[in-house]
């Protein structure tokens, strides 16, 4: 109780640092209800920036490398903010609150990227694709019981929770006898860790991911070839709103001609080891 | 198997993100404080409509999940047009679910104050503000010091929900190192010890005050 003086000086920053966190947000609140419906990438344009959701958790998509952004997402959009004359931003979000916020107007795209499906496809504008999604099996290493997809029968697989993959994989296993027993997780990364564990004997997921993380750890993993899964491909997704329309067309105009002068299949032959065809335009999705 | 390596090559990284894990949280305390107070005040206030707002606060923002108050004030608020950028909504929602578990301890506090001792600075003419800043906070915080320095661990432990609104934290870092190395156990551990030498400052932290606070009683 000796430092009036100093309390009076904490009490009055307080009320200073309050009247900062209400100041602001009534200015976001004002900039909020400034500039809707006007043209996305006008407004992208006039910012010079495109902000992109995205999760750093799927390499070789997006994921960190001493601590920075590393993959082929972020080589694509430079090339895309290089024709748009626009920075980059990217915006690291779990998965689930990724598409909830490109909803919400948080970015203005999202990168992922997604295997475009037709339930999605009814949602969501995707962009020309960039990559094979088509689903694989990963093994463990030197696994002698499973030579292809087929042998996965009786035992037990794991794959993510409430994605793509994980639906593919359930049409596959229907078709075996005895069906396998499926393991869902919240994220892929604790099912390669229960695959090295012993838990599971197979993880199904898309053969880019999978060819990855064998790359990286070849005397742990193994994939399984061919893949199991009917023909999907990824690609980054936007609004399917008027406003976005035309961002949306830039970026798939800037994808194509990556497509037609090879510097798409460089990439994915950097990150995947092989190059993929894709089509300029997936108008109807196989699952 | 374990690769002590990427332990070092990682920790630089996580002690940077460990920063903003303690700059959100102890932010977020600072200012649910002061929530905390300015509803303490009114639940015993002889208002009852201040009453009544203060009890609706505490109990919305006890009873529902800060993961749920999170992802509604940075995904569902932009829909009726407040639109607030990440830090801001991940400190606010923070600040305001902290405020109401500090609401509760204060008022365990301010409880405790003897009427008499109210009355007698009512007497010597203190006003309504100064009695609350002079002689009521700081009587309750020595007697609710420990739960408060109990909520403020929680706080930075609760801070590793707030990634689900796009702000970069000790947690989130892990789990990206540790899917792009797929080396998990290693910096999850890490993360872990991290937490707990910032737990363990602020426990000490609070012994320091609380033994200060003692000598300050005694003499």
């Amino acid at each position: 109780m000796q430092h009036p003086a100093r309390r009076y000086a904490v009490i009055r920053a307080v009320r200073l640092a309050a009247l900062g966190v209400a100041t602001s947000l009534v200015a976001s609140m004002a900039f909020a209800g400034l500039g809707h419906a006007e043209d996305l990438l006008a407004k992208v344009k006039a910012k010079g920036e495109l902000t992109v959701g995205t999760e750093l958790q799927f390499a070789p998509f997006d994921f960190i490398e001493d601590g920075k952004q590393a993959g082929m997402n972020k080589e694509i959009f430079a090339e895309i903010g290089k024709d748009l004359g626009v920075k980059v931003t990217f915006l690291d979000l779990p998965w689930p609150s990724v598409l909830p916020g490109l909803e919400a107007g948080k970015f203005d795209m999202v990168a992922g990227p997604a295997t475009i499906t037709k339930a999605r496809m009814e949602r969501y504008r995707f962009t020309s694709p960039i990559a094979d999604a088509t689903v694989a099996i990963l093994k463990k290493k030197g696994d002698g019981s499973i030579t292809k997809p087929q042998d996965i029968a009786g035992k037990k697989v794991g794959s993510g929770k409430a994605t793509a993959q994980l639906a593919q994989l359930q049409e596959f296993a229907k078709t075996l006898s005895p069906e396998p027993t499926i393991q869902e997780y919240i994220d892929f990364s604790q099912s390669y860790a229960d695959l090295g564990a012993g838990r599971i004997v197979a993880v199904a997921n898309s053969l880019p991911n999978i060819a990855f993380l064998a790359k990286q750890k070849p005397d742990v993993f193994e994939v399984v070839e061919p893949p199991f899964g009917k023909p999907v491909y990824f690609g980054f997704i936007g609004t399917k709103a008027e406003d976005a329309k035309s961002l949306m067309d830039a970026v798939d105009k800037v994808i194509i001609a990556m497509k037609h002068d090879g510097r798409l299949a460089a990439l994915q032959k950097k990150w995947f080891g092989t190059a993929m065809s894709t089509p300029d335009y997936v108008t109807e999705a196989s699952f | 198997m374990f690769n002590t390596t990427i332990i070092i090559k990682s920790l630089p990284l996580l002690l940077e993100a460990s920063v903003w894990t303690v700059v959100y949280s102890l932010t977020s305390v600072a200012i649910g404080f002061c929530i905390g107070t300015l509803m303490c005040a009114a639940r015993l206030s002889t208002s009852p409509a201040a009453r009544r707002v203060s009890a609706f606060y505490v109990s919305f923002f006890r009873g529902v999940p800060l993961l749920v108050q999170l992802l509604i004030s940075y995904y569902c608020l932009p829909l009726v047009g407040i639109n607030v950028p990440s830090s801001v909504a991940a400190v606010g929602t923070l600040a305001l679910c902290t405020g109401a578990y500090i609401t509760e301890i204060l008022r365990g506090g301010f409880l405790g104050i003897p009427a008499g001792l109210i009355e007698a600075a009512r007497m010597v003419g203190l006003s309504r503000t100064q009695i609350l800043t002079r002689i009521e906070v700081p009587l309750a915080v020595r007697f609710t010091l420990p739960s408060l320095v109990n909520e403020t661990t929680m706080m930075v432990k609760a801070s590793s929900l707030i990634s689900v609104v796009g702000v970069l934290e000790l947690t989130r870092l892990a789990q990206n190192i540790a899917t792009s190395t797929f080396q998990p156990l290693e910096i999850y551990l890490t993360a872990g010890a991290i937490y707990f030498v910032i737990n363990g400052v602020i426990t000490l932290l609070g012994a320091l005050l609380e033994s200060r606070f003692q000598l300050e009683a005694a003499r």
